[in-house]
């Protein structure tokens, strides 16, 4: 039987906004196992985002609790939740956010840098096979600047990988890239999503993206749905 | 460590990529000039005061009209000072053809202490001191005496025969009516003259060196009498004035530089920061803490300060050298070291300047959230790193406390500032209402969208252009100012000891030489003796050491008008019984117009009324005094005629024959110590020039810096109406109108501030006459554009790129 891997009791979200309260996530629960795939789907402005920034512990619910991994983030300061995020979470990002002074090979050992891993031979190794994996072999030396969107998001694919991390989130992957482009990455991410096992939890428009995922939860109106 | 390895690769290369260069070019730019400046600011001040007591001939010089007391010499011997003795005395010297007042200096063989005397006998080289049986005369000597080395000339009661002529010595006399001929003797000497007798005049010196501490006990320990005083070269310190004046340049200079490269600085980080923000959040969201990114941000702050400093300091000592170049006849061979303290003093400023620019922006970087990658939030920056704004203002306060011309500027600058880019931008909201081409009604409508954005660039280019204008223009002013001083035309031979008989003939003879020349002046030697009826004795202007004129004989004369180069500050120049005076010593003596004033001449005594104050430059060579009087009070009363004129190197036989016509006439020739000041001028001159060039690049640099980062930042939008089919003409037109216009109306807003500011400073600072600038009106606003035309074609053709 497989265990809860994310776990979401009754949270909410507010935000102040000119001075009126705006109540965006009104009162979800909901949990996920792990090596679910989950997709969240909503309309512009439902709150997907949010909740995903609040699952992934980039920002803190006004109430409810959050536990990853059977710890609670929800009650964590900013810097317990980094060392969560480094040591178990990985993203991918639609706008890529690679960073370009650095070269691809580089961006791909990042995480690794942060997380404390600082065998440069192993963490080089770890980001050539997989740079190769999504296509990339002998492009390791190129800048993002060198780079075409697909090339990019291929590379942060292999950057949230390098880490091995037990949930992946990722914002509207494809978003900013063509039709066909779209569909190499949204394939690799599978592939690579199947074989290390992760857990993952995708925001999305896309319902052909969505019925690829095991599960879909839709945000409407602050509350979430989980579609049949 | 292999972290640290990559973090430091990382760092070097976000240094470039992330457009933080300027900050490390502004960085080394505040290190290197304030290394340079400083450096030669330190060594022209030693240079100085090493040349002010090579005129001294010593460290300190003890002054009486009596012999040394034997115990000041031997306490000085005790405190391991170094001494020498010399007496002075004024007597006739014969030869065989002729007679000449002279002034006999009697030295020991270690004189001078300080400076350099050159002696040159027969064999021409260079001897540096006073043997015992020499005899030394002055070249002028030798003709007055129709004599040559190795002839006998009798002094007093001594025979001596002359060894050569004195080619320089120290103790220069700067006073053309009291100089008379020298001639050194060794000490020993001095009894076989028999001129030191009781009731003899003879004026005794004590040349002392040693470190200031002793000579400071010395002269505290000793208590002073009756016609005994000190001399140190501070006192002496007239010829100080100009080079005072330079240094408040220089240091003004410094100030303006660092104020350029702050900003340049500051902006640059902000810049930075607002680039990296996304970049923090995502290292963030992949789970970075706080003191990663502090580590990373600081490496890069390091790297940048060591990489500066290393750049700064050898750029710095590379500008020194150069600035020295044209001062190389100036500076002697062995420079005076400096040592470390312009390094410690450059990263100082640096740190003080560079931690609250860097810091600030990059602090606040840190704040950047995580959720900033997903959805983009209002963040709260923390002002804690605000305190560190206190290092700059701190330093300010304590190096600058009291100097009234750093105040000047910063003041006038922030209050100016504010004004202007007001005025300015009012302005150019009037423009927008009037009717104007599409690319101009475009710009017009994008500079008043964004006031606050506009305000800061239109206030920045301005700052930077009216900083480049003032160093430019305040240099000009100074230097016109020296320039008027040691004019080229300005007399350099004097004529003195002219007897009324052959005043006529003499000023004929010199006129048909065609020498150019001054009026004639009568001299009559006297004192003043009552201001007001009351005693100058008993006044208390006679007890300030500092006050001579009451205690010595000066020179009066008359006149029936006034010299053109005098200018009357006060009252007119008319009326019988009258007396113009100069406006420092009136000021000294609480002289005002219409006292009565009683002078001395000869044992007579005779009054005037004060109807006139002027204002007289002494160092102009040109004839001056402080009395003049108006023809009725003293024209009966004996004197002799002075008259001074100018003569080039090349007519030095025509005045070698007046010379020759008129033996009894002393004449003061001055030429070579004014080619040496004129020298001096053109030097510091080339120097200021050079140093004020260095400003205006740095200014210059700065702009381009502001516009490149301003167009960079356009980008996005730019990239936008590209999208959206705008043609490449329209954008870079409406580019074109938009910086235009901000350039022309901040180089006119650079041009009002720098001439309110430069004027304040002229008056107030320098003391010197202004004027206004009309060339600045057109230079700045054309300066401006230009430079936008550079950083505006640097930037167009990938600001003009469609977006991928």
């Amino acid at each position: 039987m497989s265990q809860s891997i994310i776990s979401v009791e009754n949270i909410t979200k507010s935000v102040i906004s000119n001075d009126n309260e705006l109540s965006i996530l009104k009162g979800i629960s909901f949990n996920i196992n792990a090596g679910e795939s989950v997709a969240i789907m909503g309309t512009s402005g439902a709150g997907k985002s949010t909740l995903m920034s609040l699952l992934a512990g980039l920002d803190q619910p006004t109430s409810g609790k959050i536990s990853i991994l059977g710890e609670t983030i929800s009650t964590m300061d900013d810097e317990q939740r980094a060392k969560m995020r480094s040591e178990s979470i990985g993203f991918v990002f639609q706008n890529f956010l690679l960073i370009p002074s650095l070269n691809a090979l580089q961006n791909v050992t990042l995480p690794m840098v942060l997380r404390g891993n600082e065998d440069e031979n192993s963490n080089n190794e770890k980001a050539k096979a997989l740079l190769k994996e999504v296509g990339l072999a002998g492009r390791e030396t190129h800048l993002p600047t060198q780079l075409s969107g697909g090339e990019q998001q291929r590379v942060a694919l292999a950057r949230a990988f390098v880490t091995r991390p037990k949930i992946l989130f990722a914002d509207e992957p494809t978003g900013n890239l063509d039709q066909k482009t779209a569909q190499h990455v949204i394939e690799l991410l599978f592939a690579m999503n199947k074989e290390q096992g992760t857990t993952l939890v995708l925001v999305t428009h896309d319902p052909n993206l969505a019925k690829r995922c095991q599960r879909t939860l839709i945000i409407n109106d602050g509350q979430c749905q989980e579609s049949a | 460590m292999k972290t640290n390895k990559m973090i430091v690769s990382w760092s070097w290369r976000e240094i470039w990529f992330g457009q933080l260069w300027p900050v490390m070019v502004a960085l080394t730019l505040i290190i290197a000039c304030v290394v340079a400046l400083s450096t030669l600011a330190l060594r022209v001040e030693k240079v100085m005061s090493n040349q002010g007591r090579a005129l001294l001939a010593a460290d300190l010089v003890f002054r009486s009209s009596n012999p040394i007391p034997t115990t000041l010499i031997e306490q000085a011997e005790q405190a391991g000072l170094t001494v020498s003795s010399q007496s002075r005395f004024q007597t006739m010297a014969f030869s065989d053809a002729n007679m000449q007042l002279v002034t006999v200096k009697s030295v020991e063989s270690n004189y001078p202490l300080r400076g350099e005397l050159d002696l040159r006998s027969t064999t021409g080289q260079p001897i540096r001191e006073v043997k015992p049986g020499e005899l030394w005369v002055s070249e002028r000597l030798l003709s007055l005496l129709d004599a040559n080395t190795g002839d006998t000339i009798a002094i007093g009661d001594a025979e001596l025969k002359i060894n050569g002529v004195i080619k320089y010595e120290p103790e220069l006399a700067y006073n053309p009516f009291n100089s008379i001929p020298n001639l050194f003797i060794h000490g020993s000497d001095l009894d076989k003259t028999g001129a030191v007798q009781v009731g003899s005049r003879v004026r005794y010196r004590l040349f002392i060196n040693g470190d200031l501490q002793t000579l400071a006990n010395l002269q505290a320990n000793y208590e002073l009498q009756a016609g005994e005083s000190w001399v140190d070269q501070n006192k002496e310190s007239r010829a100080a004035r100009l080079m005072d004046k330079a240094k408040q340049y220089l240091s003004l200079t410094i100030l303006m530089v660092i104020l350029m490269a702050a900003v340049t600085l500051i902006l640059t980080c902000l810049h930075y920061a607002r680039n990296r923000s996304e970049t923090v959040s995502m290292l963030k969201s992949m789970g970075a803490s706080r003191a990663w990114l502090r580590l990373w941000l600081s490496t890069q702050v390091l790297i940048m300060f060591v990489v500066a400093f290393v750049a700064g300091s050898s750029l710095g000592l590379l500008l020194e050298y150069l600035l020295r170049i044209p001062l190389v006849d100036i500076l002697p061979k062995e420079l005076p070291s400096v040592g470390v303290q312009p390094f410690l003093f450059a990263i100082g400023v640096a740190l003080c300047i560079g931690l609250p620019a860097l810091l600030i922006p990059l602090t606040r970087l840190l704040d950047a959230p995580a959720i900033n990658v997903i959805q983009k939030r209002e963040t709260q920056y923390s002002k804690t790193s605000w305190w560190l704004l206190l290092l700059p203002i701190t330093a300010l306060i304590t190096f600058y406390g009291t100097n009234k011309l750093v105040w000047m500027v910063l003041i006038g600058l922030l209050v100016l500032f504010v004004l202007l880019a007001g005025l300015s931008y009012g302005l150019l909201k009037l423009l927008a209402k009037l009717k104007w081409s599409a690319a101009f009604s475009l710009a017009l409508s994008r500079i008043n969208r964004s006031p606050r954005n506009s305000m800061m660039q239109l206030s920045a280019l301005a700052g930077s252009l009216m900083l480049v204008a003032l160093i430019w223009l305040i240099k000009s002013d100074l230097l016109g100012d020296w320039q008027q001083t040691l004019a080229p035309d300005a007399p350099n031979v004097f004529a003195i000891n002219i007897s009324p008989e052959q005043q006529e003939g003499y000023l004929k003879q010199v006129d048909t030489l065609e020498l150019p020349r001054s009026d004639a002046f009568a001299i009559i030697r006297g004192r003043i003796t009552a201001i007001n009826d009351q005693n100058t004795i008993e006044s208390e202007a006679y007890q300030n050491e500092e006050i001579r004129i009451l205690k010595r004989e000066i020179n009066f004369t008359w006149a029936k008008e006034l010299p053109v180069y005098n200018e009357v500050v006060a009252g007119e120049w008319t009326g019988e019984k009258t007396v113009s005076i100069e406006q420092e010593v009136a000021s000294e003596l609480g002289i005002t117009l219409g006292d009565q004033l009683t002078f001395e001449v000869n044992s007579q005594i005779f009054s005037a009324t004060v109807n006139s104050i002027r204002a007289v430059e002494w160092q102009s060579l040109k004839p001056n005094f402080v009395f003049i009087f108006s023809e009725d009070v003293v024209a009966d009363l004996p004197a002799t005629w002075m008259v001074s004129f100018r003569a080039e190197t090349d007519q030095t036989p025509l005045v070698n024959q007046i010379a020759r016509e008129y033996p009894t006439v002393t004449l003061l020739d001055l030429r070579t110590m004014a080619n040496k000041i004129q020298g001096l001028l053109k030097q510091i001159t080339f120097s200021l020039t050079g140093l004020a060039g260095l400003g205006v690049l740095a200014g210059i640099l700065l702009i381009f810096t502001l516009l490149r980062l301003s167009l960079s930042e356009r980008k996005r939008e730019i990239t936008l109406y590209r999208t959206l089919g705008a043609s490449k003409k329209r954008i870079s037109n409406t580019l074109w109108a938009e910086y235009g216009l901000l350039a022309i109306s901040a180089g006119l807003v650079a041009a009002i501030a720098a001439e309110i500011i430069l004027f304040s400073l002229m008056t107030w600072g320098f003391e010197l006459p202004t004027q206004l600038h009309p060339t600045m009106w057109l230079v700045l606003p054309l300066l401006a554009v230009l430079v936008v035309f550079v950083s505006l074609i640097s930037v167009i053709k990938e600001l003009l790129k469609p977006l991928r």
